[in-house]
């Protein structure tokens, strides 16, 4: 539970990742506890607009290459 | 987890409201209002009932018994309106009024006079509702989806419906506000989001869902209503309007919304399971996670209603992964129970025994789901009675037993008596039982062709219509038996302790049962 580091901002990548996770839906507990003091919610929103975006771009793509 | 909190029980409970019916009628009390959605809730529950015998004793034999056909579609709409807008959804705030501030460790919800203001505008709205059965043309007979140019053809009762959307839409709306407010700014010192029981994160994520679609249902009967009075054309093709427009902005309010009937469900169950199993919610970030997955999903999802009104194969496919996908999520959560119980020291209360129920039933539901998502399936039986089972299974075996399981666990606190145990066994089994041979034979029926939303079939199906009749007889007769111990809890039984429950850890349970006027007036401490 205790975590030591200081809640520093969470780079892209780290809020990718947990974006990412979220969309699957399973997280580790650590890496959760991480995100809970360094995530702002605005990243999240963000990121998760983005990922939504992209998942719907897959998605997309992957229709194509089956219709086409 | 958490710190006691010794609450001074004489300081605490001191109503400032007055007596009799002006209490309920101006209550700004977070208890009062949610006991009285409680109360509105179980209500509308009766009434869709009788709607629904009304139904089953059509549908008890071929042939035409007791209704006009325009009559029994009537039944059929306004049975789906009632439940989803004034049964299941009022519940689960009904729910989130009473827990919320008690499980964050809040005095009060945040804005005290708008929640009484949600709560009094859904019994006008009801009363439109069910007032839309005398007037001339009788109540609006769409179906639930109210889809054009049904609802632009049809009498003044689908204007009474339309108004009543309108009025229980703006209760939603402000409902949600309400609840986001408080979770975000109201929280005990030292409850982080992190730590929040996950029925609070499953209404902060529902009232979200609330807010982006409860406009969009607004929209879309706002245009039917301008289409039917005012000279538009948004859904008339012979004006230029399209009438699928219409089932696009529906679905993309009614997905969503189907997942603002099963969250707050989630919530509960997860709140029970832990609690009998004595053991710690297995996976609570995972739990997170997945909840935040299936809301986003939700909004991605919507066409999978509509494969047989006519799309491009790329557009059946993009729907069809995108809804299931949602199994993913979905299957972490029922993972995630069942790993709760894995090796707990379980004990079957009545809420445990629907929490189990639930999980049993609903994953039937989800994977009957996942079925009408492949669209070669879905258009062999779409609007068939297989769709009927499916939503029924999620939504009564769902959501439904999920608030039976809320009921009985936290009525103890709310009451401060215990239940009659007896009573919510016989309640569980029953339903149960009743709510299958109800059900179960609906996938049959659908399979072989039999169509929904008409009130006469071919002989062939009638022995399984038979069988799901008297399930349906059954199944609501049963719900007295939760009446009975709903006011036989009310009225008095053993004294219940500030915890009931065993493995209950979360912050309501630290309270005196029942707990004080103002929830929490000093914030505990949340380690």
């Amino acid at each position: 539970m205790g975590e030591a580091q200081k809640p520093g901002r969470a780079t892209p990548l780290q809020v990718a990742r947990a974006v990412f996770w979220s969309f699957f839906g399973v997280r580790k507990r650590a890496a959760y506890e991480k995100d809970a003091v360094s995530l702002t919610p605005l990243q999240v929103i963000v990121a998760g607009v983005i990922g939504a975006v992209i998942l719907v771009l897959s998605l997309v793509t992957l229709v194509y290459f089956i219709t086409s | 987890m958490y710190a006691a909190h010794a609450h001074d029980q004489a300081h605490g409970d001191h109503a400032h409201s007055p007596g009799g019916i002006m209490r309920w009628i101006t209550t700004t009390n977070h208890k009062d209002i949610g006991t009285l959605y409680l109360w509105f809730s179980f209500t509308m529950l009766m009434v869709g009932g009788v709607l629904a015998i009304g139904i089953r004793a059509e549908l008890f034999q071929p042939g035409l018994q007791f209704w006009r056909p325009e009559f029994f579609n009537e039944l059929t709409t306004m049975h789906g309106l009632i439940m989803v807008f004034g049964a299941i959804m009022p519940a689960f705030v009904g729910f989130a009024n009473w827990q919320i501030p008690m499980m964050i460790g809040a005095p009060d919800m945040a804005f005290a006079r708008m929640n009484n203001w949600s709560f009094w505008l859904l019994p006008p709205a009801a009363c439109l509702l069910v007032g839309s059965f005398f007037v001339p043309g009788g109540a609006t007979a769409a179906g639930w989806t109210l889809y054009a140019p049904l609802s632009t053809q049809m009498g003044p009762g689908m204007d009474l419906a339309i108004f009543a959307l309108h009025i229980m839409g703006a209760s939603s709306i402000m409902g949600a506000i309400n609840i986001i407010t408080t979770i975000l700014n109201m929280r005990a010192p030292g409850m982080d989001l992190m730590k929040m029981p996950l029925f609070v994160w499953t209404w902060l994520i529902t009232a979200y869902l609330l807010i982006a679609v409860m406009p969009v249902l607004a929209g879309a009967v706002t245009m039917v209503l301008t289409d039917r009075h005012f000279g538009t054309n948004f859904f008339n093709a012979a004006g230029g309007g399209d009438p699928v427009l219409f089932q696009h902005i529906f679905w993309f309010f009614g997905h969503p919304e189907v997942y603002i009937m099963i969250l707050p469900a989630f919530g509960i169950i997860s709140q029970v399971i832990p609690a009998f199993a004595r053991k710690p919610l297995f996976g609570y970030a995972s739990m997170v996670y997945a909840l935040a997955s299936i809301a986003i999903l939700s909004f991605i999802v919507w066409a999978h209603h509509m494969f047989t009104v006519g799309m491009p194969a790329a557009g059946q496919l993009f729907f069809m992964f995108a809804t299931m996908l949602i199994a993913v999520p979905t299957g972490v959560k029922v993972f995630n129970w069942i790993a709760t119980m894995w090796k707990g020291s379980m004990t079957f209360e009545a809420p445990m025994l629907f929490a189990c129920g639930f999980i049993f039933v609903f994953s039937m539901g989800g994977f009957t789901g996942l079925m009408l998502a492949i669209p070669p399936v879905d258009i062999q039986v779409q609007d068939t009675y297989y769709v009927v089972a499916h939503f029924h299974y999620v939504l009564v075996a769902g959501s439904l037993f999920a608030i039976f399981a809320g009921a009985y666990f936290w009525i103890p606190k709310w009451t401060g008596h215990m239940y009659d145990e007896t009573l919510g066994k016989w309640h569980f089994w029953l339903s149960l039982i009743f709510f299958n041979i109800t059900f179960f034979p609906m996938h049959f029926l659908g399979l072989a062709g039999m169509p929904r939303r008409i009130p006469d079939y071919a002989l062939q199906f009638a022995d399984f219509n038979m069988v799901a009749s008297f399930g349906g007889f059954g199944f609501g007769l049963t719900q007295l038996i939760f009446l009975a111990a709903v006011i036989k809890c009310i009225r008095g039984g053993e004294k219940a302790p500030d915890k009931p429950w065993e493995g209950a850890d979360t912050l309501e349970w630290t309270l005196p049962s029942p707990p004080p006027y103002h929830s929490f007036e000093t914030p505990p401490v949340v380690k």
